[in-house]
């Protein structure tokens, strides 16, 4: 790898035009009150303090892209014949992310081992998730609401990041994690950062130090399957759940799409669109039939995919990067670490079962 | 090398369309380009996605056997916009074909075996490539059973080759339906009971039933008293799908997904899984 | 809220707190469950408290911060037994599910106290320089509330931080209650609502105010946390967003179909809106939804002298009709 380099904060402004000239860029900024990922505009301040209201899922996974143009047509041959034409549509150019955190990067990593599956390889995903960089900034203090501790992870995690930045005292060390990040080292704003390795270290040691030790999850998705049929356990769980979309749509690990058709006049568009298991609909059955009929059903399919059954064909990967989002903007302040930890010392009643 | 585009269907004609029941209706197709039906593999039991271009997209099992490939047949049953879309449409009509996805029976697991198809209502449409498809290697299996039913006679799909099934000597066939029906010539009675009836003997055979959740719930019960064990009892599933390649996160039951470890399940699979159904 | 109370009343807060508990106490076994609030993941959030024991009567707590509006799980209760603590305003929400039949008065028991206002976390996230993610601690009383967060103390005068609906407030005692807990404040319901930002608003041109619209809602992720935490939306699972029959609304992500959305959840919710402010204080991206009611409801107000959920008995004037309206004038053809 290159050698780290180092930004001043004076710079960081100049540094993202020079890599808007070339990519699409995305950073952090207020719209509203909340922080959201927008192309980057020099004319507006953006917002990188703290980690930003939604992740930047939606660069490699938009809310909604189309995934296939279809045309018809009178077949000249045979007037009463409808031709159909269908086209993929795959994505193009190239996107750089600023001031990601390391939680919201790690979620793609998450999508990888199901999107990028060999056999079954997603061609939109990848051609954005190879598309696009990602320049993480370390955190320098987690919130409340943090616990990538507790899921493999730290305040300075760069895994599926190209670019770790370590904010320092009037400026950035940017340390490359991949090929991508090296090349977007080059500009002639950055300096050798090599002094500073130890200033980076502390900033990374000090943000994990406020993280107190994490609880055992080794024995969640075991616990979670022991409670599977226990309902009440699950309607206590769930009592308070409105059954909205917000924790799945702001969760940088949560993947799932649905998939509808669109026309207008002799043309039409198929589009993948964000979905949640927390919706009625996810599952429901053209029959009637729905596998997840009540919201205690699905909020258990939420949690047990995290912490369950997702680890159990990924290596033991759990599928949550800690982030604390869906407890943080949850309207009704579910708290999915509770459920894990309630899940995990459940005992089973006696004489039950 | 480039990926395939897992979304991308591949456009097909109907050739044929036939009105099984007043709301199951079968399609016939092949794909546009010969090429591509030339080189076109699948096993039975295997599902493909049916598009209608600006409606949507279904699952359904490839109801013809591998055996015989002049087409591809699909059996419809109107339940929801995709399919309603579906049924409007008539010979030449494009349609968008993702095939082959998910599993398959286990056919070569079930060679010197006896067999026994129990099939409900729609449920039939996915036994007939696997039976079809052991009549064509009829050789490789010992006794074959099918017991057929369905609300009334009216409601029977594959009404055509019901009566070559039945005259074949190399395969036992029974036709019930639920309740009395004038003009009606077979069984009257519930599947499961009438499965009781028929006793087949549980010894190296396997059972193979597919069909409304009622009736597969008493069948298994009525398989269990005959002795079968949950190994010897083969079923597949129906569940919501969107991608059909294990991603989209609707047909799980728990780390499996119907799309790609089912559709098919051995019922002691099935007891491994969370209850989910 | 408009009722000058003195500091000390916070000894107040607590005798009617506990109060509140004796009486869920006497009822709890009576009922299934009863919903009221208990402390969340920090000092500064309260969170839905669902009460089925008499152990969990202890974890209740009453403050500024219960700003979930309960009546919303009602509708989802129904055939259950279940007491509800309420606010003024949650308790127009109870009404208007009475009015509507959604729920049935005999399986409800409703706890009231007297509301003094509940907070705008979004103003208070402003005041701490737009970061609440390290509440240390937090401590309110009717004037001020005292927050340290990352090793800093705030003290904020409570009546900038409490949510705009509660600054003109006119129901802070529930109106209707089983058990009142405390002393009644006062409800002011002869007085007019307050439109005036919904009028200076409809003061802008019509691009300027398109245009508020499309910056706000670019940034909608279509979770329908408004929709869902809305007491009154009550055919969420069969919701015209999602619906494919009628397929009013593509999955696109455009503005158009967002705000197709906010049309047709305002115009369902037109004279049934009690203005709880719930769709807005829980869309996870603060789009200011709730104005859109608020305009509805406006247009109720002055053209049939309505306002939902006051009276448990009266008919909401769009679930009925006269032969001849007041003030809608026929049109002379």
């Amino acid at each position: 790898m290159d050698p780290v380099k180092y930004l001043k904060s004076a710079d960081l402004m100049s540094w993202l035009e020079e890599l808007a000239r070339e990519n699409k860029v995305f950073a952090p900024r207020y719209e509203g009150d909340a922080v959201i990922f927008a192309p980057f505009d020099p004319k507006q301040e953006i917002s990188i303090k703290h980690a930003a209201t939604m992740p930047p899922k939606k660069t490699v996974f938009p809310q909604s892209e189309k995934l296939v143009d279809f045309t018809y047509s009178k077949d000249p041959e045979n007037l009463s014949r409808i031709l159909i034409e269908a086209k993929e549509i795959l994505p193009k150019g190239t996107t750089v992310v600023f001031g990601s955190r390391p939680c919201d990067v790690r979620g793609f990593t998450m999508f990888d081992r199901v999107y990028l599956a060999e056999k079954t390889t997603d061609v939109y995903y990848k051609a954005r998730r190879e598309n696009t960089s990602f320049i993480t900034l370390a955190c320098e203090k987690p919130e409340t609401t943090c616990f990538c501790h507790w899921v493999d992870s730290s305040p300075s995690d760069a895994s599926g990041s190209d670019v770790l930045a370590t904010p320092i005292e009037d400026g950035y060390v940017l340390e490359p994690f991949s090929e991508k990040g090296q090349k977007l080292l080059t500009s002639s704003l950055l300096e050798n950062g090599e002094r500073w390795i130890l200033e980076v270290k502390d900033v990374h040691e000090n943000a994990a130090g406020f993280l107190a030790n994490a609880p055992d999850l080794s024995q969640a998705p075991q616990k979670l399957l022991d409670v599977f049929d226990n309902m009440e356990f699950w309607e206590n769980a769930a009592a308070k759940c409105l059954s909205c979309g917000a924790c799945t749509y702001l969760c940088p690990s949560c993947y799932c799409f649905n998939i509808t058709d669109e026309t207008t006049g002799m043309k039409g568009t198929r589009f993948r669109s964000w979905d949640n298991c927390m919706s009625a609909q996810f599952t429901m059955e053209a029959s009637g039939h729905n596998p997840r009929p009540t919201k205690a059903h699905r909020l258990k399919n939420r949690v047990g995919h995290k912490f369950s059954y997702y680890p159990a064909i990924h290596d033991g990967v759990i599928s949550c990067c800690g982030c604390g989002r869906c407890i943080k903007s949850c309207p009704v302040g579910i708290d999915i670490r509770e459920i894990v930890q309630e899940a995990i010392n459940h005992e089973p009643a006696i004489g039950k079962e | 090398m480039k990926d395939k585009n897992h979304y991308l269907p591949e456009m097909a004609t109907i050739n044929e369309v036939i009105q099984e029941t007043h709301n199951i209706m079968t399609f016939r197709v092949t794909f546009n380009d010969p090429q591509v039906m030339e080189n076109f593999t699948f096993q039975p039991g295997q599902v493909g996605q049916l598009s209608s271009f600006g409606t949507g997209e279904a699952t359904f099992v490839i109801n013809s056997p591998p055996t015989r490939k002049d087409y591809l047949q699909f059996s419809v049953m109107r339940t929801g916009e995709v399919t309603s879309k579906l049924h409007s449409l008539s010979e030449g009509d494009q349609i968008g074909v993702r095939a082959p996805l998910g599993n398959f029976f286990p056919y070569e697991d079930m060679k010197g075996k006896d067999i026994v198809f129990i099939g409900g209502g729609i449920g039939m449409a996915p036994l007939r490539p696997l039976m079809l498809y052991m009549l064509d290697n009829r050789k490789d299996y010992g006794k074959i059973t099918l017991l057929y039913g369905a609300r009334s006679p009216v409601d029977m799909a594959f009404n055509y080759e019901l009566q070559s099934w039945l005259e074949r000597e190399d395969l036992e066939t029974h036709l019930t339906i639920d309740a009395k029906y004038e003009g009606w010539q077979h069984t009257v009675g519930l599947i499961p009971n009438v499965l009781l009836d028929i006793a087949p003997s549980s010894e190296n055979c396997v059972a193979v039933t597919c069909g409304p959740p009622i009736m597969i719930k008493f069948t298994l019960q009525a398989l269990e008293k005959l002795g079968f064990k949950d190994e010897q009892i083969v079923t597949t599933l129906e569940k919501r799908m969107k991608c059909g390649v294990g991603i989209c996160g609707r047909c799980n039951i728990g780390s499996s997904y119907v799309c790609m470890d089912g559709p098919v399940f051995t019922a002691a699979q099935l007891k491994e899984l969370p209850n989910e159904l | 809220m408009g009722n000058p109370r003195s500091e000390s009343n916070k000894g107040d807060q607590v005798k009617f707190q506990e109060e509140l508990k004796d009486n869920i106490r006497k009822a709890l076994p009576e009922l299934d469950v009863v919903i009221g609030w208990c402390g969340s993941f920090d000092p500064l959030h309260a969170t839905p408290h669902f009460m089925r024991r008499e152990e969990d009567i202890d974890k209740l707590e009453i403050s500024p911060l219960s700003v979930h509006n309960l009546a919303t799980y009602l509708p989802g209760l129904r055939g259950k037994k279940v007491g509800i603590v309420v606010k003024g305003c949650d308790s127009r929400s109870v009404v208007e599910l009475l009015q509507e039949n959604l729920i049935n008065r005999e399986d409800i028991t409703i706890f009231g106290f007297p509301c003094t206002g509940v907070v705008d976390q979004s103003k208070i996230k402003k005041a701490l320089g737009g970061h609440t993610g390290n509440i240390e601690f937090c401590d309110m009383s009717e004037s001020v509330i005292v927050i340290k967060s990352e090793d800093k103390a705030y003290t904020l005068p409570m009546a900038e931080m409490l949510a705009d609906k509660c600054s003109s407030c006119r129901y802070p005692d529930a109106v209707i209650s089983d058990y009142f807990a405390g002393e009644k404040i006062g409800n002011k319901g002869e007085e007019d609502a307050d439109y005036a930002a919904v009028e200076t608003f409809e003061n802008l041109s019509v691009p300027e105010r398109f245009g508020y619209w499309l910056k706000e809602f670019d940034r909608c992720i279509r979770c329908y946390a408004c929709r869902n935490a809305c007491p009154l939306c009550v055919c969420r699972d069969h919701c015209a967003a999602e619906s494919r029959d009628p397929h009013w609304l593509s999955q696109e992500n455009n503005v158009r179909d967002k705000l197709m959305f906010q049309v047709i959840h305002a115009y369902h919710l037109a004279g049934r809106c009690t203005e709880c402010g719930e769709c807005q204080r829980a869309c996870p991206v603060d789009i200011p939804v709730l104005m859109f009611k608020q305009k509805m409801n406006k247009e109720i107000r002055d053209t049939f002298q309505y306002e939902a959920g006051v009276d448990p008995e009266a008919t909401p004037p769009l679930l009925s009709f006269k032969m001849k309206e007041e003030n809608i004038t026929e049109k002379v053809w």
